[in-house]
């Protein structure tokens, strides 16, 4: 399985060079903001997470381009009683994805808007602090969004994105069976313009 | 010719409504003999509603229908029929060491053996108890159906008894065992000339009992009547010490003060000085002193009647305490302790693998208070003492004898008599039974805080996306005088305990998180004054990982056998 997502991720890693060449734009953007969970238990859990990202954006000729990035989600929580408890046991969930995307993107003046799809690939790592108890998976999983960049300065623009992702795991325990990772990702940082 | 026919139709019908109103026969009861294995699925039994009558070591006996013989038989169980007709009978199981034995019973009535050494005896009319050859010690079957021990086997994962430190308290206790009254307890018992029980000299010893126990200044002394063989009658003599802390918790100890000898002389001389007036003075001697001591549990001193018929006065307690739902920490059962054939004598301590954990603590206490050498034996088919009608209804209870086999040239003798009596083997096997019953009643400390009450065990759930966490949440009633409390686990019931909190906890709630599924967990908790001073311990809590009274335990051998054809499911 694991040889199978290295074989993919370079195969895409390549596909990305070849395009590059003929590249028009690229950029870099960051981002932080807040992520809201499909899965109830989730937020039960954890509420409202705070995911970063850094992103690179590759503007082929005509309106498609090709985006690869590195996010990271990082929260921390109390484990559920189910029933009776009154102890509160700490956990901690960190999920980093590497992204690899297409999208369109057209422009009314200085914005640029940007509508793209692709794969996502996840690890995760779910941790209780006070047991030893912990658990971690992967997972590639389609990814939507839709993102503008305003410009401010020459090579300089703001930037914001909402993010999609459904990231079934297939795992569960007491609390929620086949937990989906995924959920609604609401982000703003800054793009640099490299060329 | 139509109405004739229209005649037989109504007769017909009239006949087979007639006859269905009769309940369906479910034929004669008869007594059953079910081998244990290993493996053996004894919770398939409480699944059948087999009514088990006693459990000995290899196998256990049932009464069992028609119906019921058809559903073993279904379900794969092995079993033998003793007799087809064991309704309204007292039947015996008697010990039968030597073939010769085995003979005498043969000749007395209707024998047959069902493991090496014991037999169920019975006799077409009269009583088999006194038919049965004099020596021969006998149990007669439980009046109600018994508790199986589902516990697993003794020495499964069990602690060796540990090193505890001796109480100053206990041992200042067991200093006040006197020798003298002893040997005049023992004494004034004999000079009744016969306790057999059916004698009105058995009844006046019972008095004698009654009346010492009423000087003693306890809580409640009574009789406890019961008949016994048909048309006897005798009493149990029950004092009591209310226990402060927990007074509906009770510890045990007794002895039968009723005697036996040769068939020809039991009427009028049965001195049973080591059998049993030894016991009985050890009771009266505990009572005596423990009287003048607060305690958290309640005490129990009882001297058992008709224990020489067939245990008749025991079984009688035994199963009124279980259908008042008595909780019973532990019975300390005393008979015949004085005899040493050879010194130094050793105790021998004798439970089922239910009771071992009493065994145990008996064991260390010989050591710190009797200085006494005690030696445990698990063999449920020892059943021939008081301890036995308590195995059957589910209490722990260990029976302290001389020896096993017994080695008193004088048993069931009338040359049993405080003459052939060792004081200081008598004296250390006091010392030790009281020391073990002040360990579980627990004296109160003067100046130290109060024993914690309220505790309640009960399973808490954790869970996040991906693992959960099973904890078992202790909580108990908050004290004045304690700074904080301490929490102790064991997985074997009474021994072994271990603290397992780091910090002194200051609340009244505690969450152990450290626990295994499949691991049964007993608690105590204690209080630690400001002083640094700690209480006795509380009451024992158990989290079982499987409910205590469930006939299912998720073991091995139980998960690969056949699925169970129930009653009613043809």
């Amino acid at each position: 399985m694991r040889a199978r997502h290295r074989t993919a991720i370079s195969a895409l890693f390549l596909l990305v060079l070849a395009i590059a060449a003929p590249a028009q734009e690229l950029s870099l953007s960051v981002a932080a903001g807040s992520f809201r969970a499909s899965e109830t238990t989730y937020r039960e859990i954890y509420g409202a997470g705070t995911p970063f990202a850094a992103d690179i954006w590759l503007k082929l000729k005509g309106p498609l381009g090709l985006a690869a990035g590195f996010g990271r989600l990082s929260d921390k929580g109390t484990a559920l009683p189910l029933g009776e408890g009154d102890v509160e046991y700490l956990v901690k969930f960190v999920r980093t994805s590497i992204p690899v995307t297409i999208f369109y993107q057209f422009d009314i003046k200085a914005i640029d808007f940007r509508v793209g799809a692709g794969l996502g690939f996840h690890s995760y790592k779910e941790n209780w602090e006070t047991v030893s108890l912990s658990y971690k998976g992967h997972k590639i999983s389609p990814r939507f969004y839709t993102a503008v960049a305003f410009a401010v300065l020459p090579r300089l623009s703001l930037f914001g994105s909402v993010t999609y992702d459904t990231i079934p795991t297939g795992a569960g325990s007491l609390a929620a069976s086949d937990v989906n990772l995924g959920g609604l990702q609401l982000l703003g940082g800054i793009s640099f313009r490299i060329f | 010719m139509k109405n004739a026919k229209v005649f037989i139709s109504v007769l017909l019908m009239c006949g087979l409504l007639f006859l269905s109103s009769f309940p369906a026969s479910r034929g004669p009861l008869s007594l059953i003999r079910i081998p244990k294995g290993p493996g053996f699925p004894v919770y398939v039994l409480s699944r059948l509603q087999i009514d088990v009558r006693q459990e000995l070591g290899s196998c256990l006996l049932a009464l069992a229908d028609r119906e019921d013989i058809a559903l073993l038989r279904r379900n794969g169980v092995r079993f033998s029929i003793l007799t087809r007709n064991a309704a309204d009978r007292d039947i015996l199981v008697v010990r039968t060491d030597s073939p010769d034995a085995l003979a005498a019973l043969r000749s007395a009535g209707k024998a047959i053996a069902v493991e090496p050494g014991t037999a169920v005896f019975w006799t077409e009319t009269g009583s088999p108890s006194e038919a049965v050859p004099a020596g021969l010690p006998r149990k007669v079957l439980s009046s109600r159906t018994v508790r199986v021990d589902l516990r697993p086997a003794v020495g499964a994962g069990r602690p060796a008894p540990q090193a505890v430190a001796q109480d100053p308290l206990i041992d200042m206790i067991v200093d006040l065992v006197s020798t003298p009254n002893l040997s005049s307890g023992v004494q004034s018992l004999q000079d009744f000339q016969t306790r057999y029980a059916s004698t009105s000299n058995c009844e006046a010893s019972g008095q004698y009992i009654y009346n010492v126990f009423s000087g003693l200044g306890l809580d409640d002394v009574r009789f406890a009547p019961f008949t016994f063989a048909g048309s006897y009658s005798s009493r149990n003599v029950v004092a009591e010490k209310a226990g402060e802390t927990y007074p509906d918790d009770i510890v045990i100890i007794c002895a039968h003060y009723d005697s036996t000898s040769p068939s020809a002389s039991r009427l009028t001389l049965a001195p049973g000085a080591d059998d049993n007036a030894s016991g009985t003075a050890a009771v009266i001697e505990a009572a005596r002193i423990l009287a003048l001591y607060p305690l958290d549990f309640t005490i129990r001193f009882i001297a058992f009647s008709a224990e020489e018929w067939g245990l008749y006065g025991s079984r009688a307690y035994a199963a009124a305490a279980r259908q008042a739902g008595e909780s019973i920490v532990g019975v300390i059962n005393l008979d015949m302790i004085a005899y040493a054939n050879a010194m130094p004598e050793d105790l021998q301590v004798i439970v089922n693998s239910a009771s071992g954990w009493l065994a145990d603590r008996f064991l260390v206490a010989a050591v710190n208070y009797g200085v006494l050498g005690a030696t445990k034996t698990v063999d449920a088919s020892f059943v021939y003492s008081d301890h036995a009608p308590f195995w059957d209804s589910g209490y722990p209870a260990l029976l302290a004898i001389e020896d096993n086999p017994l080695n008193n040239p004088y048993y069931h003798q009338t040359t049993d008599t405080l003459d052939k009596i060792n004081l200081a083997f008598f004296t250390s096997a006091t010392r030790a039974s009281l020391g073990l019953l002040a360990e579980l009643a627990q004296p109160i400390k003067t100046g130290y805080p109060k024993t914690p009450v309220g505790l309640t065990a009960t399973q808490a759930v954790y869970s996040s996306l991906f693992n959960a966490l099973k904890t078992i949440r202790l909580t108990w009633t908050s004290q004045a005088d304690a700074a904080g409390y301490n929490i102790y686990r064991t997985n074997f019931s009474h021994l072994g305990y271990t603290k397992i909190n780091s910090a002194l906890v200051t609340g009244t709630a505690f969450t152990d998180d450290d626990v295994t599924a499949d691991l049964d967990y007993y608690y105590v908790v204690t209080a630690v004054g400001a002083t640094g001073l700690e209480s006795n311990r509380s009451r024992e809590n158990d989290w079982l990982m499987y409910p205590a009274d469930s006939s299912v335990r998720s073991t091995p051998a139980i998960r690969t056998i056949a699925p169970v054809i129930l009653r009613g499911i043809r």
